[in-house]
């Protein structure tokens, strides 16, 4: 992992359209300013998590819901 | 079009049900689905990959399980939808099976609904606070 230090108002580029800019520091917390082309999704890296594994697990509850009544379609 | 399933066999799908997702769902691949209906009575529907016949993603729409379900969105996601005229904007959760063997059924995740526009999908975060990833369907 790259571990680069910077000062609020200092900011990261992420390739040349991504910008991460810390905006403050307070405590033990950061405010952290991203600014990503719109078809780049930003998310709360717990909240991506959660969602990938409730993704993932729908994948996975497929077999246990009512197929729908396609030409072809069939339950097991 | 012609789709492959591995549960639903081949499916003629018709073109209007075919939705691209630009940035995906998250943590699966691929980008393009077709959204599969039983007749209007049936709750739940299928989004299956067109490019993986093994991914298929049981969904509802979450007003019938949830009439108070509010969706708010960033800024940022706001935009993308664009002006999203609501005739051709619908939105559905994903559905899993409960992992907890006590409570039988299904969750519906609140969290990150999934809104389709037209013929393009977005999976998004719902900035509400009420908003659990599992939240129970009443049988």
């Amino acid at each position: 992992m790259l571990i680069i230090t910077r000062k609020p108002g200092e900011k990261i580029m992420l390739g040349d359209d991504v910008t991460v800019e810390v905006i403050e520091v307070s405590g033990s917390s950061v405010r952290i300013g991203i600014a990503a082309p719109r078809s780049l999704p930003v998310y709360r890296e717990e909240i991506w998590a959660a969602v990938k594994e409730e993704n993932a697990a729908a994948a996975a509850s497929a077999d246990a819901v009512p197929p729908p009544a396609e030409p072809g379609a069939g339950g097991e | 079009m012609v789709l492959t399933s591995s549960r639903f066999g081949s499916i003629d799908v018709p073109d209007e049900a075919i939705v691209e997702f630009p940035s995906g769902l998250v943590g699966l691949g691929g980008s393009r689905y077709a959204l599969l209906a039983r007749e209007e009575a049936q709750s739940f529907l299928w989004l299956q990959s067109l490019d993986d016949p093994d991914l298929a993603l049981p969904v509802v729409n979450p007003w019938e399980f949830f009439p108070e379900y509010e969706l708010e969105l960033t800024q940022q996601d706001a935009d993308r939808l664009g002006a999203a005229r609501p005739d051709h904007t619908s939105l559905y959760v994903t559905v899993r099976r409960s992992d907890d063997d006590a409570t039988e059924g299904f969750s519906a995740n609140l969290r990150a609904p999934i809104v389709i526009v037209g013929s393009i999908g977005y999976q998004l975060i719902n900035q509400a606070d009420d908003a659990p990833v599992r939240a129970p369907l009443a049988a």
